[in-house]
């Protein structure tokens, strides 16, 4: 086991122990679960000559030693899956996968993993500090007298994320396999610490969905500075991934040059959906309802309607209810999923169907909205214009946002909180 | 469905542009505007008391340094989107973070300390004995900083701040001052060789530039995730805030020089007779107007200085940092807050009494003796053409940056010296 600060600033030796310059850095081969060592930078008469890890025979907190005669002194190179270690990743800030935190580098263990030297840990802890300040021997000293531990804390390197910027000397893509995995709150919440570069590094390294559903879980401001930070074409196909009434909601929140851009460069269909939701004011059933519901005529049976349902296949917030529409798009009645399962599946729909089916009218405020949901008990409510054609419907969860209260940190300026930025 | 319609409401697209304009005016403001905290208005107090007029050209002169040492602040912010702390840390490793935070939180204390001296001799006014008001001071700002309620209660006190300043405007211009002398003494410096005048001087630029300003303005910027984009109307707000800032220090100068200095009242530097320098306005109410503007000001202090103390050394040891994490996710940054407001309460008790406001004169001595040590990082940053990408500084504000550091650290070592060895 080697710290990397135990390394650094330790002689190299050449075969026969003449000291040849200090450690500078060791570079590593990203990639492997464990990156290996693939390199040592050494300092000598203030320059920096780059060494194969093949000529190094030993390395430890007493320096390194070569084993070759032939040293290769030509000038320090760096191969495109490599990152040095104490440049890029000492001190910088990384991602703990695991913790689902931003967290600072304090020192890097490397271990001998099947004969070589493997990048495995990162050291947060308060050992690691002490260690970088050296003051670690003498900090034990005193613990041990007064029986306390020093505490120490490592992430496994499989565990750890390294954010964009951290490794901004090297054209290398982070896939952030694993931050694709956390649930979409979480990932909010990591990307909310960072800074704005390492933001739209890590959103654009996300797929569509991922990065949807992430965004969506962000304050409206964080939304915004995060969609005008990234190229529109990416921005616009994110955009097409989230629910239509996100979308409009957040898209009201960009700049008018950037909302025109990203418009034109979504799909027509979702574009046109996004466009007519932010006519409707923010806090009326129009702004809070979603235009992705399903909707058949009521000449179909029951077997049909279910037929539909597998090829629409509906998001899980849409499903329960299915609304039966006439041929101008107006409301006339809606099937509850339990109602369509147990008919015989060749009934025509508009035999059991409920016929005047409550609804809100697009102007009705968020207040209302979420009374008649509560009175009703429904898990989504239509939402129809003034001549009852079917607008979209506000599903209980939008409903309910009225009720929660806000939390304090959304209210506090951002510079002492993780909420949105205070504009 | 109906056909998409292309206008959008004005009310979103008024709230973007609005929210562009505040977006950016801001740190520079606020930043400015904590100056005149309790150490403030009682530096520059005392200033007029004992010297008159004499100080005004180191107003100006610290005002344009402000300005230059504010602008590298935020232009740090905007081009790495990362704070004073973490980038020392990253570049420097974390010994020189480890260093220069201990410094700062050197000085810091200190301005807490003096925030705590200014609630205990504004409530002396009103017969509070110090314990009580070191008591009440530290409950209330434990709870406004927890309780996350201090961004709407911070504008109380801006709004008292403000309140106080026109009545030292208009103070200054009823006690009918020599504004001829006042005007030569803005731009003739004056030089005197007592070590008292130029703790004076010290004081009055340590008040004005601070080492929590650099802190606070820098992560200010960054974490309104402000980009390169926002450099025009980043330096305006510096600008704004650096003029208004001193404007206002040099009415309160002028007010208190124009009252007291020109009847030789100038020996005695407590609160009910610095307070005098409001009787043209305030007549005999002067005295608790004063102590009124003195508890914002130390309020507003309190609000920023602990706050930006513990942002900063959390983030440079990647620490869990700010007031949305409870106590048992971020003990560091909790921890650090309680030791700040603990140790200048108590400070504060055993302070002799009478000696308050020597106690927030000193702490700005302080203040201005550390401020190199913070300033040549931040200037050495400003230079890393790597970090910096298009926004380091040319040549133009390096010569300005670097003669402004100078000139405090002659300043300081003039202080030393003729303090010290008396020359």
């Amino acid at each position: 086991m080697l710290y990397l600060s135990q390394a650094i600033g330790r002689p190299v030796r050449d075969q026969a122990g003449e000291p040849i310059g200090t450690v500078a850095d060791l570079l590593v081969a990203i990639g492997d679960r464990y990156p290996p060592v693939t390199g040592i930078v050494v300092k000598t008469n203030g320059r920096q000559i780059f060494l194969q890890w093949s000529s190094v025979a030993s390395l430890d907190a007493s320096g390194a030693v070569l084993g070759t005669t032939a040293i290769d002194i030509s000038k320090f190179q760096q191969r495109p899956n490599e990152i040095r270690l104490k440049q890029d990743l000492m001190d910088r800030q990384i991602v703990d996968i695991d913790g689902r935190k931003v967290v600072r580098v304090n020192d890097l263990r490397l271990d001998e993993v099947e004969g070589a030297l493997h990048l495995v840990a990162v050291d947060v802890g308060p050992s690691g500090l002490l260690r970088r300040l050296g003051l670690e021997s003498s900090w034990r000293t005193i613990a041990r007298g007064l029986h306390r531990d020093v505490p120490e804390r490592y992430i496994d390197w499989e565990d750890v994320d390294p954010v964009e910027r951290t490794i901004a000397s090297v054209k290398l893509r982070v896939p952030h396999k694993g931050l694709a995995e956390l649930h979409p709150a979480d990932l909010a919440t990591i990307i909310d610490q960072l800074s704005r570069s390492d933001r739209v590094g890590v959103i654009t390294s996300l797929d569509d969905e991922v990065a949807a559903d992430a965004i969506g879980e962000m304050e409206p401001e964080t939304q915004a500075d995060i969609l005008e930070d990234l190229e529109p074409e990416r921005a616009a196909d994110i955009l097409e991934e989230m629910d239509p009434d996100e979308a409009a909601d957040l898209v009201a929140d960009l700049s008018e040059e950037t909302r025109e851009e990203i418009l034109g460069l979504m799909e027509k269909d979702e574009a046109e959906e996004v466009q007519e939701l932010m006519t409707y004011a923010e806090d009326t059933a129009g702004g809070i309802m979603t235009t992705e519901y399903v909707a058949v005529p009521a000449t179909l049976t029951a077997a049909e309607t279910i037929d539909k349902l597998r090829v629409l296949e509906p998001t899980a917030e849409t499903i329960y209810y299915v609304y039966v529409t006439d041929d101008a798009n107006r409301l006339v009645g809606v099937l509850s999923l339990r109602d369509l399962i147990v008919a015989k599946p060749d009934t025509c729909i508009s035999t059991f169907m409920l016929e005047e089916p409550v609804v809100v009218q697009t102007d009705a405020s968020q207040e209302d909205v979420t009374e008649v949901v509560a009175r009703y008990n429904l898990l989504a409510v239509p939402v129809v214009d003034p001549e009852g054609h079917l607008e979209g419907i506000v599903t209980v969860d939008d409903a309910m946002d009225t009720l929660l209260p806000q939390p304090s940190w959304r209210r506090l300026p951002h510079i002492f909180g993780r909420g949105g930025s205070e504009r | 469905m109906r056909s998409p319609v292309l206008s959008l409401t004005p009310r979103a697209v008024n709230r973007v542009r609005l929210a562009a304009i505040l977006g950016v005016l801001g740190p520079g403001l606020v930043s400015g505007f904590a100056d005149n905290d309790a150490g403030g208005i009682s530096t520059y107090s005392v200033a007029g008391v004992k010297y008159g007029y004499d100080l005004l050209w180191v107003l100006l002169a610290s005002q344009i340094v402000l300005f230059f040492t504010q602008e590298v602040g935020a232009r740090l912010g905007l081009a790495t989107g990362q704070g004073l702390a973490g980038l020392v840390r990253e570049r420097y490793g974390v010994r020189w973070a480890t260093f220069m935070i201990s410094t700062m939180l050197v000085a810091n204390v200190g301005s807490i300390i003096a925030e705590f001296a200014g609630c205990s001799a504004a409530l002396e006014i009103f017969g509070w004995p110090t314990w009580a008001s070191a008591l009440l001071a530290a409950t209330v700002v434990m709870l406004l900083l927890t309780r996350g309620n201090y961004s709407k209660v911070q504008y109380l006190f801006v709004a008292v701040g403000i309140g106080v300043s026109l009545a030292y405007f208009v103070s200054a211009v009823l006690a009918h001052p020599d504004w001829g002398r006042a005007a030569n003494s803005l731009v003739v410096p004056h030089l005197a060789s007592s070590p008292a005048y130029w703790a004076a001087v010290v004081a009055t630029v340590g008040t004005t530039i601070t080492p929590w300003g650099q802190a606070f303005i820098q992560s200010y910027v960054a974490d309104k995730r402000l980009g390169p984009e926002d450099l025009v109307g980043e330096r305006l707000d510096v600008g704004l805030g650096a003029l208004l800032t001193n404007l206002i220090a040099g009415f309160i100068v002028v007010a208190c020089a124009a009252t007291l200095f020109s009847t030789g009242r100038t020996d005695v530097t407590d609160v009910p007779t610095i307070a005098k320098a409001l009787e043209p306005l305030a007549g005999t109410a002067a005295t608790y107007l004063f102590a009124v503007g003195l508890l914002a000001a130390s309020f507003l202090g309190l609000g920023v200085v602990p706050l930006t103390s513990a942002y900063a050394t959390c983030e440079a040891f990647g620490w869990e940092t700010g007031v949305d994490w409870r106590w048992r996710e971020a003990p560091a940054f909790y921890g650090l807050l309680t030791f700040f407001v603990v140790v200048a309460a108590l400070f504060v008790l055993v302070v002799p009494p009478g000696s308050l406001v020597q106690v927030m004169v000193t702490a700005q001595v302080v203040n201005c003796l550390l401020l190199p040590f913070v300033l040549v990082f931040v200037m050495r940053l400003s230079m890393d053409r790597q970090l910096m990408g298009p926004l380091t500084s040319g040549r133009f504000l390096l010569i300005v940056g670097w003669l402004g550091t100078a000139l405090l650290i002659v300043l300081s070592l003039t202080l030393v010296a003729t303090s010290v060895f008396g020359l």
